[in-house]
């Protein structure tokens, strides 16, 4: 029965002597993660906010955007004889009148759940209930996307709309004429367009002691949907996981099919929610029942069943984190079926979950100190930082999911395939990089804090890294912005027509781990990605 | 351990799945070592009997492009070539078509009748390693999660960050950890067990702890008492003990009626003094169960943590005063008798000292009922009082008559209350005094 090959290292007796292994050391992570959406703590967050400061601010901070984009493209453009004219605000809009405006986006769709309807109902939803999609693709007439501002809202139509995606939230300019309806019929559309990149290292540079080795290449490991529910069924994956992690099993350093696989390289592992697979309050009912044990009906405190919270997803997380931490850095994100808040953005799941793992954790912060990352890094989600260089901005999957709720997949009524479904997710990634608002369909279809002063959704800065968690699939893609051939721009990259500084962004969907065995690896150096695939060998025993 | 040894003894005997890694960490050997290991086992003792023992492999490695294997992946995935996106008006053309193909290596666990077909599946193997082995083929592999678990309970108190280098994990000079705080042994999923385990210790702990000092006071009681040296180590049946030695030694007018309250004195006199509902009842317990069996007292012993607990804060001073104001109260007592309640009749009988039997004249037609109330007691006693009334004939006629008198926990408590209480208050009390009876029921 054992195979006959002595070529491979391990099928072969052990030496005689004990020979000294050489310890492996794992390069060394730089990390910095940004604050963008923590919270403010205890007293200083405030619910009682109108969410329209969110999309104030937004139009603020993108309207000189878009409209300098709308401004190069449309400017003394002249179509049937007639000048196209910018006006300023959506209402000065005149009937027949070729002209262009910015706005932001709202899509009123026979689906969506509206707050209107509810209150009307006196029917207090706690969550709303999870939907595939918002349109209805049997009658897309139903659908309506309006333009608006502060001082007021256009309804937009035309055939180009059909051929353009957009969701509430996004901040575009159209050009136009309103028609006799009142209606806007659009010819074309501009958005913000990808934010300027940073180089990399830019504004973080590693100390001097650490030297920035130009061929040493290494990895960021992502990892999303672990899915942990505590039994022994979905771990056997995640064992391996730990393995390779750790460098016990995996590829030998010395193949050369595999160079750059070697555990080693990887300098961090990000994690991009739903770590826990089953809710924590899991069928202990029927589990106590098959065990015939008669539990006497605890009195319940507040209406909550402390007997029926099960610990053991969470516990097993943080024996896996424990297991890991000491070889590799992590940074935990939360997800939708986390134990954090629900609302965007999450924070960071409490160390006090994980009572191992937490001893790697940064030290709780005094008063007013700044905050240190720590080896063992639980932050929010959305999540912006810069790692090894790059910036990172990922979330763990809500807002690539929201969105798609508003886009009509073609060809898929009902169930789209895999490869459409994951094609139009991908998309969605890179629409949202070019409108600068990482979760668009916040506040309106996304439970989001309600942000008064700011709209940390924007997207300030290109990321070089995009990510999105919990795919059904994984899928990449690499999007370059337009070179803006402008000299007046705001963005410093006159120069170049396709040189380096045009922003250039990998786009990450990343698969649930728990269902595909899928461990992501980019490149430091080149961001080419590779995949690790853990599975179980499915043989004779399961197919009898 | 000889690795032979280890494996024959966990595969072969215990039926147990051993993996590299639990391997490693029992041996304290490289990982990669137990791989070997593993294998030479695997090898020779099939070689001696076949089918003895089942392994299950490692490939690493990438998969042939088409995909053979059983689970629809996606190894020939590549960098989606982003034509003009429906998103984009067509002056943003700059699509990075990103051709090169997404490699994904394969890792995959495999039983070792599938080895041949899993490895067909390869294109190319970077390596392949023993798993795990174990007795009989595994009809789900994820028994091997659990093997996996028992290391980390098991091996929960070794530092990874020492132990790592051992074992072959990757190490990281970075490595920040908070000092101080050692990650606490992993027995949380079995919480349960190791609780009730640990307990025990802390309680046995305790025992030998108080032991001593017990003996200590018992021998100063009987220090003050009389001059005899006393060979009886038991502590809780102290007063009952004691009683023995000094009924035959004690001057034998008082002593039979004292050495019958000096087992029941102490014991009212402790409770007003430190812990009246708790410790009263919990003693009693004991003074019970040593009545029965002089052999049992080790268990209530151990158990009786509260009674244990408020013993040991009586310190000895308090005990040799009580001592003395005992011994006032006894001579009282000859005088006065009228209004104090004599030792409880009931208890009389079942004392196993039937010699001193106290002066049966007046308590015996002494009652009292109490009743608890939220934790207070309630009362009525039966007290003798002295009558004058004037009798038919005008004569002024003075009687002692038994009247019912109610009382409260306020009031000093009569010495004999406590001996009377356990019967309504025993159960009770000892649930919730005693931590170990909350062990012992599950």
């Amino acid at each position: 029965m054992a195979p006959d090959a002595d070529t491979y290292t391990f099928l072969c007796p052990p030496s005689k002597e004990e020979q000294e292994q050489e310890p492996v050391y794992r390069a060394p992570s730089h990390y910095n993660p940004r604050s963008t959406f923590n919270l403010p703590s205890g007293a200083g967050r405030h619910y009682q906010q109108q969410y329209g400061d969110m999309y104030f601010m937004r139009l603020a901070r993108l309207k000189p955007s878009v409209e300098q984009v709308a401004t190069d493209a449309w400017d003394g453009l002249i179509i049937a004889g007639e000048k196209v004219r910018r006006v300023d605000r959506v209402l000065d809009v005149r009937q027949g009148e070729l002209c262009w405006v910015a706005g932001t986006v709202y899509m009123d769709l026979p689906m969506k759940p509206n707050i209107l309807d509810d209150l009307s109902k006196e029917n207090f939803t706690s969550a709303p209930p999870p939907r595939r999609t918002y349109t209805d693709p049997s009658d897309p007439s139903l659908t309506q996307i309006m333009m608006e501002d502060e001082s007021g809202r256009l309804r937009l139509t035309g055939n180009f709309l059909r051929s353009t995606q957009l969701a509430t939230g996004a901040i575009i300019a159209a050009l136009g004429t309103e028609n006799a309806n009142g209606d806007f019929e659009v010819i074309d559309i501009k958005l913000p367009d990808l934010a300027p990149q940073s180089q990399r290292w830019e504004g973080n540079a590693p100390e001097s002691g650490l030297e920035i080795a130009g061929k040493e290449h290494g990895k960021i490991a992502f990892v999303s949907g672990l899915g942990i529910t505590g039994t022994s069924s979905d771990t056997l994956t995640l064992e391996l996981l730990t393995d390779y992690l750790l460098g016990y099993t995996g590829f030998s350093g010395d193949d050369k099919n595999s160079p750059s696989s070697s555990p080693s390289k990887i300098t961090r592992l990000i994690i991009a929610g739903n770590s826990l697979g089953a809710s924590v309050i899991a069928d202990v009912a029927s589990a106590t029942a098959s065990n015939g044990v008669a539990k006497k009906a605890q009195p319940k405190k507040y209406g909550y069943d402390a007997s029926a919270y099960n610990a053991s997803p969470v516990t097993q997380l943080d024996n896996f984190l424990a297991e890991i931490l000491p070889s590799i850095p992590v940074t935990l994100m939360p997800g939708e079926k986390d134990p954090a808040n629900f609302s965007l953005p999450q924070q960071s799941i409490h160390r006090a979950m994980f009572p191992r793992a937490r001893a790697y954790a940064a030290p709780p912060p005094k008063a007013d100190e700044k905050l240190e990352a720590g080896w063992f890094d639980s932050v929010t989600n959305p999540w912006e930082g810069d790692v090894e260089g790059w910036r990172l901005w990922g979330c763990s999957g809500q807002n690539v999911d929201d969105v798609l709720r508003y886009i009509t997949i073609e060809g898929g009524d009902s169930s789209p395939d895999r490869e459409t479904d994951s094609d139009a997710r991908i998309r969605i990634m890179e629409a949202m990089l070019r409108w600068r608002c990482g979760v668009p369909t916040a506040p309106d279809t996304i439970w989001s804090y309600p942000y008064q002063t700011d709209d940390p959704y924007v997207i300030e800065s290109c990321p070089h890294i995009f990510f999105a968690g919990n795919q059904p699939q994984f899928k990449t893609a690499t999007i370059e912005g337009d070179v803006p051939l402008r000299l007046d721009g705001d963005i410093d990259m006159m120069d170049a027509a396709d040189g380096p500084d045009a922003p250039r962004v990998r786009l990450l969907a990343l698969p649930k781990f728990s269902e595909t065995g899928e461990l992501i690896l980019v490149d430091t150096e080149t961001l080419e990605v590779e995949v690790v695939r853990f599975e179980v060998f499915k043989g004779q025993e399961e197919q009898k | 351990m000889d690795s032979k040894l280890y494996l024959a003894e966990n595969v072969l005997n215990e039926r147990r799945p051993v993996t590299y890694r639990s391997l490693s960490r029992a041996l304290k050997v490289h990982a990669n070592r137990a791989k070997h290991l593993l294998f030479e086992f695997h090898r020779s003792e099939n070689a001696k009997k076949p089918q003895t023992v089942h392994a299950t492999y490692v490939i690493s490695g990438f998969q042939k492009a088409p995909e053979p294997a059983p689970t629809n992946g996606h190894a020939d995935d590549e960098d989606e070539t982003m034509q003009s996106s429906p998103y984009l008006p067509s002056s943003m053309p700059n699509q990075d078509t990103d051709s090169a193909s997404i490699r994904t290596a394969f890792i995959v666990l495999v039983r070792e009748e599938d080895l041949e077909d899993a490895k067909a599946t390869f294109q190319s193997i970077s390596t392949i390693h023993v798993y795990s082995l174990e007795p009989t083929a595994l009809p789900d592999l994820n028994a091997l999660v659990d093997a996996n678990r028992e290391i980390a309970i098991t091996h929960a108190q070794e530092d990874p960050l020492e132990c790592g280098k051992q074992w072959g994990m990757i190490q990281n000079r970075n490595v920040k950890r908070r000092t101080g705080a050692r990650p606490p042994p992993a027995a949380a999923p079995a919480a349960k067990v190791p609780a009730a385990k640990a307990s025990k210790p802390s309680t046995e702990s305790t025992v030998p702890a108080k032991r001593p000092f017990q003996k200590e006071v018992s021998a100063k009681t009987e220090n003050t008492k009389s001059e005899e040296p006393k060979s009886e180590p038991s502590s809780a049946a102290n007063s009952q003990t004691s009683s023995k030695p000094s009924s035959k030694t004690a001057p034998a007018k008082k002593g039979s009626l004292f050495s019958s309250f000096a087992k029941a004195k102490p014991k009212a006199k402790a409770p007003t003094l430190a812990e009246p509902a708790t410790t009263s009842a919990s003693e009693d317990v004991v003074l019970d169960d040593a009545s029965e069996e002089e052999a049992e007292e080790l268990f209530p012993n151990s158990t009786d943590t509260a009674a244990a607990a408020a013993a040991a804060a009586a310190n000895r001073e308090a005990r040799k005063e009580r001592e003395e104001r005992l011994k006032k109260m006894m001579d009282d007592d000859e005088d006065e008798a009228d209004d104090e309640e004599m030792p409880d009749v009931d208890e009389e009988p079942r004392e196993p000292t039937p010699v001193e039997q106290p002066p049966p004249s007046k308590p015996a037609e002494l009652k009292e009922e109490v009743t608890v109330q939220g934790g207070r007691r309630r009362g009525k006693r039966q007290v003798m009082k002295k009558k004058t009334v004037k009798d038919e004939e005008g004569y002024l006629v003075t009687r002692e008559e038994a009247t019912w008198e109610s009382f409260s926990e306020d009031e000093p408590a009569p010495k004999k209350k406590p001996v009377n209480v356990p019967k309504a208050k025993a159960p009770k009390a000892a649930g919730q005094g005693n931590i170990m009876s909350f062990f012992g029921k599950k």
